[in-house]
C-alpha cells in the first residue's frame, strides 16, 4: 500500500494538481482518500495505472511512501469509515457523493436538506413545476393549528 | 429539477446513472421574476388543480404564491398556443422576455450515489362510489377541496362558503373512513392513519372561522384514531368545544331539499334511524399510494405490497427491495406529516452511511473576495429603489422616492429598478458600488424574510460586508395595503427610506463567529433507538459514546416476541447487539449514569459515572433514546391470578411456552389499562396492534379458542387495519366498551370471570376465561434528571419534546440534542428504529462541518453592565451567565453578565430588559434603533 498527496504526485508525473485529483475523481488512479488529505492506493492498482499510462514504475514507486499495513496506519474513525463492514459487499469500488430524490413534497424536501447539510450533493426531482407536495395546500396542521406554510 | 420524471435507472448501489425528463417549462427561469403578467393576461382558464379543482387559474401560472422555485410556467396541454398556434399574449406581455416557446423537452443523465423516493400520496377520489352523492350536491366535497376552502391562501381567501350558493355554512357533517378501512367500494382495507385527526382540525378550525351560537359539527366515525403525541387532547378539547361526534355510518346521503345542502340517513348504536339535514359533508378521503407508485416502482424494480405502498420490513423500514434505493413518507404506508419528516430524515441517514466514502466530494462552496476595509470612511449610502414590475410603481410614484432619497443625508447615489432583485441588478448593484465607492446600501423594495440573503450575498460579492444592507419594505407593508391611496403610499415610502438610511448610516461591518465541532455524539440509552442511532452514526464514520444504564443492551426489545409483521424480534436484537457493542466507532458504557452536562452545540461536555468511576466526554451533539416502561396494572385483578398477564408478560409466555397457552379454551384482552384514563390522558399507540396480532396467533394455535377482545376504540392504524380484519376472519369478538361502564372482573375460586356489557346485544355479557390479558400503557421513565441538565423539555405525561410537532420531530428544543424512541412517545418497533436514524441523520448534519457558522446579530456586553442579571430570566434560550470577574488594575472583583453565542439568537429581549444600557445586540443597537425612531418622527417632533 502506497500513501501520497494530490500535489506530490502532480509534481513527479509533471502534470497539474486538478488533473490527479480528476484521474481519481473518474476512478482512472484508484485511490481512497486517508486523513490528512493523503491518498492510499495498492501496489497493484499503481502498477496497472502506470502501465495503462505509459509511465515508468520506479518513476512512481521510488517516490511514494509505503504504508506496512494500511488500516493500521489509520486512526480508528477513519479505518470504519473506509472499511466495508456493515456496508454491503456487493457495492463496487466507486462510489458517487450524490444523491437523487425523487418527489418534492415534505418527505423529498427533509431528505434532501439532510442530506445537503451533511456533505452529499442532492439532485431534487419533482414532477410539478414547484415544490412543497400536499402539505402546501393544507391550511393547518393537527394538534397544534400551526399554519403548514 | 421541477416538471422532471425518472425515466430509467442503471448501476448499483454507490454509482447509480439515473435518466430524467425534464420537461419544458416554456419560461425562462433566470429571466422570470414572477410578477405575473403572462397569468394575467393568458386568456385560457383551467381546473387550479393546487386548489383541489374549486377554481381556475391560467394555463400560465404558478403553483402557489410562495411557490419554489417562484417562477411561473406553462402548462403545454392547456395553451392556447401550443395546441392551436395561435395567442402568445404571454409573450407580448411579459417586461423580461422570458417567455420561450421554443423551450424543448430535455434528457439528462445523472450520475449519483444513491436514491430516496419519496412521491408522496394521492387522496381517494370518492366521484364512482354513488352512495355518497358527491355527484348530486356540489356541497359534498372532499377533505383536500374543503383544506383550501378553508386556507386564507384558497379560493374563498380564508371566508368559508359553501360551494352551491356561496353562503357561510352552519352545520356540517364529516364522514370518516371515506376510501380507507373498505373492502366493499374501493378495495382499501388499510386505516388512512390520519383522516380522524384532519376532520378534528377541521371542526375546530371552522369554529374559528364562523360566529353565531347556531354553529354545529358532526364527525361520523367507527373508531377515533387519535393515537399520537397529544392527539387525545386535540379529541377531547373538540368534544369539550361543542363537535359531535356520532358511531354511526350515514348510509343514504342525497341533496336537500332546494338543491343546497345535504341530506343524511345513518342509524345509532340502539337501532334507532335519524334523518338528518346539514348546509355541507366534507368526506374525509384517505391517502392512496400514489398514482405514478406503479411506474416508479417498475421504472427502479422495487417491490410494492398489495396497496401499492413500498415494501420494507419494520428493522429496515425506509430501504426499498433494492440496494441503495430508499423510500419514505406516504409512499411506504399511509402516515402524518411528523412520521414522514423523521422517515425523510431516516432514509438520507441510511443514504449517507451507504456512501460515507464519498462525502463531501461533490459539493461546492462559493468563494467570496476579500472584505474592504471601511475604517475611517464616512457612510456612503446608495439606495435602490424596486418597482417590482407594477406591484410597487403601479401604488407608489418611485421616481419621486429616488428623488427624495438623493437629498437624504449620507445618500451619494440613489436609481430606480424594475426589479431590484433580478440576476441582471445584482450584477448593476456590484458595479454601482464599484462606481460609486458605496459602503452601505438600501434597497427599498420587499421583505427581509425572502430577500434579504440574496442582496447580502450581492454585498459579499462585490467586497462588502453582508450587514451593510438595511431594506425598507415598501411592498407588503405599503404598496399592497394602501393601493387606494397612492399619495400616502408614496409619503409612506419616503418615510420608509429615511428611516432606513438613517439605520444604514450606523451599520457596522459584523463578523459571523464560528463554533469548533467535536466530531463525537453521545447516545443515552441503549435500546433499539439508542443502539439504532450510534450504529448509523458509527457507519456514517462519527464516533458514538453509547451510555446503557443497566448491564445490558437492548432495553425492551428482549420482552417482545414478534412485530405487527410477524418478524422474531430476537435475533434482529442479538444481531444489533453484536455490532454495537464490537463497532469500532462506538464505546458502550454499561451501567453508566449522566453526571453533568455542560457547554452547547459543537461542544458539550459531560461527566459520566460508570461502576463507580467518573469520566468526562466531549461531543458535538446527543441522541435522547432513555426508553419508557410498562405500567403496572392496578385493577382488573392484575397480581392477584397467574392467569392475568400484561402484553409483555403474554409475549414472554409465547415465547417459552406457547404450546400451553394454546391449551386456553378461553382469552379476553382488556385495552387502554391505564391509557386514556384521566392519570394518563394519552393513547398508548402500540397496544391495539399488539393485541390484535396476539389474538391471532392464538387464534392459530387453536382454532377452537373463545377469543374476546374488549375495547374503546380499536386504534390499528395504517397497514395494521388488515391484522384487525384478519383477526375479524378467524373469529376473533370484538365488544366495545365505554370508559364509565369498564369491565368487571371476578377471580371465584379456580374460575375468572370477564362482564362487560356488550352495546350492540344491549345486555350485560358474562365470560368465562382462561387468560386475561390487559394492555398496560406505556409510561415514560422519571426524567427530571435529565432535564435539569440539558434544560430541555417535557409534555404533561412526562414524554420528553420535540422542537416542533411537525416539521422538526426529533429535534429538541435545545439545539445540537436530538430524540428517539419511547422516550418521545409509546411507538412500536418500526417507527422507533426510523427515529434512531432520523436522529441520526439530523445529529450528523451538525456533526459534518469542522465549525458551526452563526449568524452575527448576536446580544454583546458592554462595560455599563453592573451585574443585576434582570436579563437571565427573560433569555428564552439561557444564552446568559452571571459571572465573576476582577477589575483590570485594583482587582476588584464585580459581578457582569456573559452571553453565550452559540445559544443567543439574537432576539433582544435582553437588550430590551437591561436598565443600564449594558447589553445589545449586533444590527440592532440602541443607537441604531434610536436613528430609525428620529428619522420616523422627523416632521412629528
Amino acid at each position: 500500500m502506497y500513501e501520497f498527496k494530490v500535489g506530490r504526485l502532480a509534481r513527479i508525473l509533471g502534470v497539474h494538481r486538478n488533473t490527479v485529483s480528476n484521474w481519481i475523481r473518474s476512478g482512472r488512479l484508484d485511490a481512497r482518500p486517508a486523513p490528512a488529505k493523503r491518498y492510499q492506493i495498492g501496489e497493484a492498482a499503481l502498477r496497472r495505472f502506470c502501465a495503462l499510462n505509459h509511465i515508468a514504475e520506479d518513476r512512481v514507486l521510488d517516490h511514494l511512501t509505503v504504508l506496512p499495513e494500511a488500516a493500521a496506519s489509520l486512526t480508528p474513525t477513519v479505518a470504519a469509515r473506509f472499511s466495508t463492514t456493515g456496508r454491503e459487499e456487493s457495492m463496487t469500488q466507486k462510489t458517487i457523493g450524490s444523491v437523487m430524490v425523487v418527489g418534492g413534497g415534505i418527505a423529498g424536501i427533509q431528505a434532501t436538506l439532510d442530506l445537503a447539510d451533511s456533505g452529499y450533493f442532492v439532485y431534487l426531482v419533482e414532477k410539478s413545476a414547484g415544490i412543497g407536495g400536499a402539505m402546501a395546500q393544507l391550511d393547518k396542521t393537527f394538534p397544534t393549528n400551526d399554519c403548514a406554510m | 429539477m421541477t416538471l422532471s420524471e425518472v425515466t430509467g435507472i442503471s448501476g448499483e448501489a454507490g454509482d447509480f446513472r439515473v435518466s430524467v425528463k425534464q420537461n419544458p417549462r416554456y419560461i425562462d427561469m433566470n429571466r422570470c421574476i414572477a410578477c405575473g403578467e403572462c397569468a394575467a393576461k393568458c386568456p385560457k382558464k383551467v381546473d387550479d388543480e393546487f386548489n383541489a379543482g374549486i377554481n381556475k387559474r391560467r394555463a400560465a401560472y404558478i403553483k402557489y404564491g410562495q411557490a419554489v422555485p417562484l417562477k411561473y410556467a406553462i402548462d403545454a396541454a392547456n395553451c392556447i398556443y401550443l395546441a392551436r398556434g395561435k395567442c402568445r399574449a404571454c409573450e407580448k406581455f411579459c417586461p423580461t422576455d422570458a417567455i420561450d416557446f421554443e423551450d424543448k423537452e430535455k434528457n439528462v443523465d445523472v450520475n449519483v450515489g444513491s436514491v430516496i423516493l419519496a412521491p408522496g400520496w394521492s387522496p381517494f377520489d370518492p366521484k364512482g362510489v354513488d352512495y355518497l352523492g358527491c355527484a348530486e350536491s356540489p356541497d359534498i366535497v372532499t377533505s383536500m377541496e374543503y383544506e383550501r376552502l378553508l386556507s386564507a391562501s384558497g379560493p374563498c381567501m380564508g371566508h368559508l362558503k359553501r360551494p352551491s350558493d356561496s353562503r357561510e355554512p352552519k352545520k356540517i357533517a364529516w364522514l370518516q373512513c371515506v376510501g380507507s378501512r373498505n373492502l366493499n367500494r374501493c378495495d382499501n382495507a388499510y386505516c388512512s392513519s390520519v383522516c380522524c385527526m384532519y376532520a378534528i382540525k377541521q371542526a375546530l378550525v371552522t369554529a374559528e372561522h364562523l360566529e353565531g351560537d347556531d354553529l354545529s359539527q358532526t364527525v361520523f366515525y367507527m373508531d377515533i384514531r387519535s393515537h399520537g403525541k397529544e392527539f387525545d387532547r386535540y379529541f377531547e378539547k373538540a368534544q369539550a368545544d361543542g363537535v359531535n361526534f356520532v358511531r354511526a355510518r350515514p348510509h343514504t346521503i342525497e341533496p336537500g331539499k332546494d338543491g343546497t345542502g345535504v341530506t343524511m340517513r345513518y342509524t345509532l348504536d340502539d337501532g334507532k334511524v335519524v334523518v338528518e339535514d346539514f348546509d355541507m359533508a366534507v368526506l374525509s378521503v384517505g391517502l392512496e399510494a400514489s398514482k405514478d407508485a406503479l411506474s416508479l416502482a417498475d421504472t427502479f424494480g422495487i417491490a410494492l405490497d398489495e396497496f401499492r405502498f413500498a415494501q420494507t420490513s419494520s428493522f429496515a423500514p425506509v430501504a426499498s427491495s433494492r440496494e441503495g434505493v430508499f423510500v419514505t413518507g406516504a409512499f411506504q404506508a399511509p402516515k402524518a406529516i411528523p412520521r414522514s419528516v423523521a422517515e425523510a430524515s431516516a432514509a438520507a441517514a441510511d443514504a449517507a452511511r451507504l456512501l460515507t466514502a464519498a462525502k463531501g466530494t461533490l459539493t461546492r462552496s462559493k468563494s467570496y473576495p476579500r472584505e474592504k476595509d471601511l475604517a475611517g470612511q464616512q457612510p456612503r449610502v446608495g439606495v435602490f429603489v424596486c418597482s417590482c414590475g407594477i406591484n410597487i410603481a403601479g401604488v407608489v410614484d418611485v421616481k419621486e422616492v429616488v428623488a427624495y432619497a438623493e437629498g437624504l443625508p449620507h445618500v451619494v447615489y440613489a436609481e430606480n429598478n424594475l426589479f431590484s432583485c433580478s440576476a441582471d441588478t445584482q450584477d448593476l448593484i456590484a458595479k454601482r458600488i464599484e462606481e460609486h465607492n458605496l459602503n452601505r446600501i438600501v434597497v427599498a423594495a420587499c421583505t427581509p424574510r425572502t430577500h434579504e440573503p440574496l442582496f447580502q450575498d450581492t454585498l459579499r460579492e462585490a467586497g462588502l460586508n453582508a450587514y451593510l444592507i438595511e431594506m425598507a419594505n415598501i411592498r407588503n407593508q405599503n404598496a399592497w395595503v394602501h393601493q387606494n391611496a397612492p399619495e400616502a403610499a408614496t409619503a409612506k415610502a419616503k418615510d420608509q427610506v429615511r428611516m432606513a438610511v438613517a439605520k444604514a448610516a450606523l451599520d457596522y461591518p459584523l463578523a459571523r463567529d464560528a463554533v469548533p465541532v467535536t466530531q463525537k455524539a453521545l447516545v443515552i440509552g441503549g435500546g433499539l433507538a439508542g443502539m439504532g442511532a450510534a450504529l448509523n452514526l458509527a457507519d456514517q464514520g462519527f464516533e458514538a459514546v453509547l451510555l446503557e444504564k443497566d448491564a445490558r443492551l437492548g432495553g425492551n426489545a428482549w420482552h417482545l416476541d414478534t412485530t405487527p409483521k410477524g418478524e422474531p424480534v430476537r435475533p434482529m436484537l442479538e444481531e444489533m447487539i453484536q455490532r454495537t457493542e464490537n463497532h469500532a466507532n462506538i464505546k458502550v458504557l454499561k451501567n453508566a449514569a449522566l453526571k453533568s452536562a455542560t457547554g452547547s452545540v459543537g461542544q458539550f461536555v459531560s461527566k459520566i459515572a460508570v461502576d463507580g468511576q467518573t469520566r468526562a466526554v466531549t461531543y458535538g451533539a446527543a441522541v435522547l433514546a432513555t426508553g419508557a416502561r410498562e405500567s403496572v396494572p392496578t385493577e382488573y385483578g392484575y397480581g392477584e391470578d397467574a392467569r392475568i398477564l400484561t402484553h409483555l408478560e403474554f409475549d414472554r409466555k409465547l415465547r417459552e411456552d406457547a404450546a400451553q397457552l394454546g391449551q386456553a379454551q378461553s382469552a379476553v384482552f382488556i385495552q387502554c389499562v391505564g391509557s386514556r384514563e384521566p392519570n394518563r390522558p394519552y393513547c398508548s399507540r402500540v397496544c391495539c396492534t399488539h393485541t390484535v396480532k396476539s389474538a391471532i396467533h392464538l387464534k392459530t394455535l387453536n382454532p377452537a379458542m373463545n377469543v374476546y377482545v374488549l375495547y374503546r376504540d380499536m386504534r390499528t392504524y395504517g397497514l395494521n387495519e388488515i391484522l384487525y380484519q384478519k383477526a375479524r376472519d378467524l373469529g376473533v369478538i370484538f365488544i366495545r366498551y365505554d370508559v364509565d361502564q369498564k369491565p368487571a372482573v371476578a377471580i371465584e375460586g379456580a374460575d375468572l370471570k370477564v362482564t362487560v356489557d356488550d352495546p350492540i346485544v344491549q345486555r350485560p355479557l358474562k365470560i368465562d376465561t382462561d387468560l386475561l390479558v390487559l394492555a398496560a400503557a406505556i409510561e415514560p421513565h422519571a426524567s427530571d434528571e435529565l432535564i435539569a441538565l440539558y434544560k430541555c423539555g417535557v409534555n404533561a405525561d412526562g414524554f420528553l419534546n420535540e422542537a416542533h410537532p411537525k416539521l422538526r420531530p426529533v429535534d429538541m428544543a435545545v439545539d445540537g440534542l436530538f430524540v428517539a424512541g419511547l422516550c418521545n412517545y409509546p411507538k412500536p418497533v418500526d417507527e422507533s428504529i426510523e427515529q434512531a436514524k432520523a436522529a441520526a441523520a439530523r445529529a450528523a448534519t451538525v456533526l459534518s462541518q469542522e465549525a458551526m457558522q452563526l449568524d452575527a446579530i448576536k446580544s454583546f456586553v458592554t462595560d455599563d453592565c453592573d451585574g443585576c442579571a434582570l436579563c437571565l430570566d427573560v433569555c428564552p434560550y439561557r444564552a446568559i451567565k452571571l459571572e465573576e470577574q476582577a477589575t483590570e488594575g485594583n482587582g476588584q472583583v464585580h459581578k457582569r453578565i456573559v452571553t453565550d453565542k452559540a445559544l443567543c439568537k439574537g432576539c433582544g429581549l435582553c437588550a430590551a430588559t437591561c436598565p443600564k444600557g449594558g447589553v445589545h445586540v449586533h444590527g440592532f443597537t440602541l443607537d441604531q434603533l434610536k436613528a430609525q425612531v428620529s428619522a420616523a418622527l422627523v416632521d412629528v417632533v
